[in-house]
């Protein structure tokens, strides 16, 4: 397992070398000077230029990304176009509040979805697998955000379960932040779940049909313990391969859902940066997001691994 | 939100093959690609709710009551209306007319996010896959860069550099599902490239691009389509989180995602707001994804999943008694000897059909196993002798059934237990044997687990001792080394080894009787002659009953006792060994025997029986090898035949006694 994990850690590393290199050079694709964005239009020449040389752009390409790289690996993400704020500081502020939601959001995809995909799975074309099947299409039909309005009107507003807006972080109070995360997360997962739930009845229906079920039922194990354990264990491979996907688009909707319930996550981070073409920032939120994919990849990889023997370096 | 459907990404192309350009079975395809699509049933509403976006759309000056823009702040936040049929939002703006030219930004959306993405990802991914090398390798660690991160920072980033407003987000949008196309691209053409047809038209000289048009572009064609429709879903979605972060659209243009960011201000005050755009985004992107199913379906052939729909795993508790008395069969009964471990009488299987009648597979079987004895049951595939097996240990697949006067294992009834007896019977009374090893061991576990876990659960045996246990069992069965391959996984092993621990697995809680589903089969010869040394051997020793399924007669001379010959679901022959191979009396027997090398006559040609086993449903009334008998008479097509039995000699054949049948040498 350690092998498998420095094996998919070492590979990791050139994926986060061209990821950096494409968020670098958008200062250079940015129309105009990033200059005279932040000084603004009333500025004279020689703000300009001093703000230009401040921002280093006078040097040449490969050093600026040299020094930002440098920088950038002992954790200095740079300062912000408009304000002082420390890149680093500004991301890392608000990426407990993403990570939880997404988090939350992953934990209620799998259990409905997973669970969904094994009802759907156990009695092939009948009414269950026909409900479960057409409660996936719908899923994967609704949009996050409107399904977030949705639930905030209706457990939120008219039967007040849960508060409409605000996120309570889970060191101030277990309670509340279950609270506050609970209507975020279910509308951010039911989509991942509608996906893994489709992906679950078909690997399931798939597994229960080989001989390895059969011979384990012929053998005496009780039903409860074929499906959950034998078949199960096999049934996951195709599952946690979309649940790696899952997550990435998870984190990238939690953007979204943020703003519906006024979670100050990324996402107003991320949006507030855009609007304002503020680079160093939307750098920082891109570059801080790919690190937590790819060590959200490297632990779906050993799970992978784990389920499947096959795929373990020998 | 970005959901650049992973399966149907690099699936396996689709195979029109050279003739690809022929018209007449590109007619035919197609034909046959519309009868399969328009039987679907969510095809239609899906087409019809489709087809109002792109009229709304197009037509929303004339259709839409109001103008979209007009303000009225007299009639703020209202209702539905007869003046609004939608009601009226914080502008008092009419809902209706908004939704109406929001279905024109949807169009524009979806055409400028779809003509980026394809225009750029599939002429790349065609030149990348074709030309492979560096350009392949830079070109793909890009993509596979891009692809890592969230869907939407990627979009972020583009939009930092060309700024907001809907064109613009939508060629952000068009980038990002580049990548969806790019590797669809390359992926066809690596599969195309390799194929013969291309190779021989570069060897003719035909030049690169002549290939891609001529042979490569008609078949990217239908996996684009598909990814055409799974992406429109996608932009859908993605324009109005888009619009809704204020990123996309700008007010007070009226877009659906910008509808709902008003409708999120004023969600406590008049959640009505959210109900109309949301739907309306809903209900598109639910026919969109629809009918990208129906056309990946119907197209078929390697993309994406196809919905299975075969008949189910479990069979609990699928044995169930005839109503009430279970009393001796006609011809059951009065043969069984006291110390039978396996007794069937009388066993029927059916499946439901689609027609409505179901289908008996197995018709009639009685047998029985003694203990140390091993019985064989012979015939081709397709004749039953699976299902019958099955049956005795409950586990005929669904939705079949079996029903029968009694199976009784051990003096038990199975065909009268609740589903937690049947599990106890299994394993202890009787077990089973595979044909194919290498898929009836589970891979995800080590074997010696697989092993301690039945032994602890059957057994009630510790940890420890359930552990030391499968090291003996293995070593029983004659596997080397015994305890390092207890840590061993089934894909470690050979086929022979992975029989020996199935045998192993089969003998962990000591059955009185031992099923063996073709055992060897899958098997090379070599190892096939030790395997059935090893079952023989373990039988002598634990003195267990066997119940041998085999096509093969030659192994039924070897390990057998006695014999049941099966066709078409039911027995037509049942004697010891020695005496069916010297007298048989069926004419099938007769025929299987001159098919087999070792057992037909020396300097005669090897025959073989003209004709197949009919079909479940097929079965003619009478004899059910009348019509491939060489024998038959009018006699035995009239009426179904009763099988008789001489001393301990069962057949079922009208013509026995005037027949002399060709005996095995």
């Amino acid at each position: 397992m350690l092998k498998l994990a420095a094996q998919r850690l070492v590979a990791l590393v050139p994926l986060l070398f061209i990821v950096s290199l494409l968020t670098f050079s958008i200062t250079d694709l940015l129309p105009g000077n990033p200059a005279e964005l932040i000084v603004g239009d009333d500025a004279t020449q020689e703000q300009v230029d001093l703000v230009h040389e401040r921002l280093g752009l006078d040097q040449p390409w490969p050093q600026r990304y040299w020094d930002w790289l440098t920088d950038a690996v002992q954790g200095d993400l740079g300062t912000s176009f408009f304000n002082s704020v420390e890149v680093t500081d500004a991301v890392l502020l608000r990426l407990p509040v993403t990570l939880s939601l997404t988090l939350a959001a992953v934990v209620v995809a799998l259990i409905i979805g997973i669970g969904a995909g094994l009802i759907a799975a156990l009695r092939p074309g009948g009414w269950t697998d026909r409900a479960a099947t057409a409660g996936a299409t719908v899923g994967q039909a609704l949009p996050n955000f409107w399904l977030a309005l949705i639930l905030a009107v209706v457990f939120a507003v008219k039967i007040r379960w849960f508060p409409a807006t605000g996120y309570t972080p889970l060191t101030e109070s277990p309670t509340e932040w279950l609270r506050s995360i609970t209507l975020p997360a279910i509308a951010l997962g039911t989509g991942a779940a509608a996906i893994l739930a489709r992906q679950t009845r078909s690997a399931m229906v798939g597994v229960l049909q080989t001989d390895y079920v059969r011979a384990a039922r012929a053998q005496g194990l009780s039903s409860r313990r074929v499906v959950l354990k034998h078949a199960m264990k096999n049934a996951m491979l195709p599952v946690v391969t979309v649940l790696a996907f899952q997550i990435t688009v998870l984190l990238g909707g939690a953007i979204i859902v943020e703003q519906v319930f006024a979670v100050n996550g990324l996402g107003s981070l991320a949006v507030t940066a855009v609007r304002r073409q503020d680079v160093p920032l939307v750098q920082g939120v891109v570059i801080v997001s790919v690190i937590v994919v790819v060590l959200t990849q490297l632990v779906t990889d050993l799970l992978y691994g784990y389920l499947n023997p096959k795929a373990r370096p020998s | 939100m970005t959901k650049v459907s992973p399966g149907s990404g690099l699936g396996a192309p689709p195979a029109s093959g050279p003739s690809a350009g022929a018209a007449g079975s590109l007619l035919g395809s197609r034909q046959r690609f519309a009868r399969r699509f328009f039987a679907k049933r969510a095809v239609i509403p899906a087409s019809l709710i489709v087809a109002a976006v792109l009229v709304a759309g197009i037509f929303a000056p004339w259709l839409a009551p109001y103008d979209p823009l007009d303000q009225s702040l007299l009639d703020t936040l209202q209702g539905p209306s007869r003046e609004h049929w939608l009601g009226t939002d914080d502008l008092g703006r009419d809902v209706l007319s908004r939704l109406i030219f929001g279905a024109r930004i949807v169009l524009i959306a979806v055409a400028q996010a779809l003509t980026v993405a394809v225009v750029l990802g599939v002429p790349i991914g065609l030149f990348i896959g074709y030309m492979g090398g560096w350009w392949d390798r830079i070109v793909m660690r890009v993509v596979e860069a891009v692809v890592s991160v969230p869907g939407i920072m990627v979009v972020i980033v583009i939009i930092t550099v060309l700024g907001t407003g809907l064109t613009k987000a939508m060629i952000a949008l068009g980038l990002l599902f580049s990548t969806a196309f790019l590797r669809l691209a390359r992926g066809l053409v690596i599969a195309e490239r390799e194929e013969l047809y291309v190779r021989a038209a570069r060897v003719v000289g035909a030049g690169t691009g002549r290939i891609v048009r001529k042979q490569i572009l008609p078949n990217v064609a239908a996996p684009l389509i598909v990814q055409i429709t799974l992406t429109t879903g996608a932009i859908l979605l993605a324009e109005a989180g888009l619009s809704f972060l204020g990123l996309a659209v700008q007010p007070p243009d009226a877009s659906w995602g910008t509808m709902l960011t008003t409708a999120s201000r004023f969600i406590n005050l008049h959640p009505w707001l959210a109900l109309p755009p949301g739907i309306a985004i809903a209900l598109v992107v639910l026919a969109v994804n629809l009918l990208g199913d129906a056309i990946r379906d119907s197209i078929g052939r390697g993309i994406g999943e196809t919905a299975v729909l075969r008949p189910g795993a479990e069979g609990a508790a699928a044995v169930s008694a005839i109503a009430g008395h279970p009393s001796p069969g006609p011809q059951a009964r009065a043969d069984v000897p006291p110390d039978a471990v396996l007794v069937v009488s009388s066993l029927h299987v059916q499946f439901p059909s689609p027609r409505g009648v179901p289908l008996t597979v197995v018709s009639d079987v009685s047998l029985h196993v003694r203990a140390g004895e091993t019985l064989g049951l012979v015939g081709e595939s397709g004749c039953g002798k699976s299902v019958t097996a099955m049956a005795v240990l409950g586990l005929v697949p669904e939705p079949g059934a079996a029903t029968a006067e009694a199976i009784l294992l051990g003096g038990d009834d199975v065909s009268e237990m609740s589903r937690r007896d049947l599990e106890h019977v299994r394993g202890t009374q009787a077990a089973a044997v595979f044909q194919d090893p290498t898929t009836s061991l589970n891979p995800a576990f080590r074997i010696g687990d697989q092993l301690s876990e039945i032994l602890r659960i059957k057994r009630g045996m510790s940890r420890s001792d359930a552990r030391k246990r499968a090291v003996e069992l293995l070593d029983m069965v004659g596997i080397p080394d015994a305890a390092a391959r207890t840590r061993s996984f089934p894909h470690e092993l050979s086929g022979g080894m992975a029989q020996r621990v199935a045998i192993a697995r089969a003998l962990s809680c000591e059955p009185k009787l031992l099923i063996a589903d073709e055992p060897t089969t899958a098997l090379d010869v070599t190892v096939q002659a030790e395997v059935l040394a090893l079952l023989r051997d373990l039988q002598r020793e634990l003195g267990m009953g066997m119940l041998f399924i085999t096509h093969d007669l030659a192994v039924v001379a070897d390990i057998c006792d006695r014999a049941a010959v099966m066709y078409a679901g039911e027995i037509v022959e049942q004697a010891e060994v020695t005496e069916l191979f010297a007298n048989p009396r069926h004419p099938y027997t007769e025929g299987l025997l001159g098919a087999v090398p070792q057992t037909a006559h020396r300097g005669t040609a090897l025959r073989s029986i003209p004709g197949v086993v009919p079909q479940p449903g097929e079965w003619p009334t009478g004899c059910r090898f009348a019509p491939r008998c060489p024998y038959a008479t009018a006699e035995c097509t009239a009426a179904p035949i009763a099988s008789v039995t001489q001393d301990t000699h069962l057949f079922r054949c009208v013509r026995a006694a005037e027949l002399t049948l060709e005996a095995a040498q």
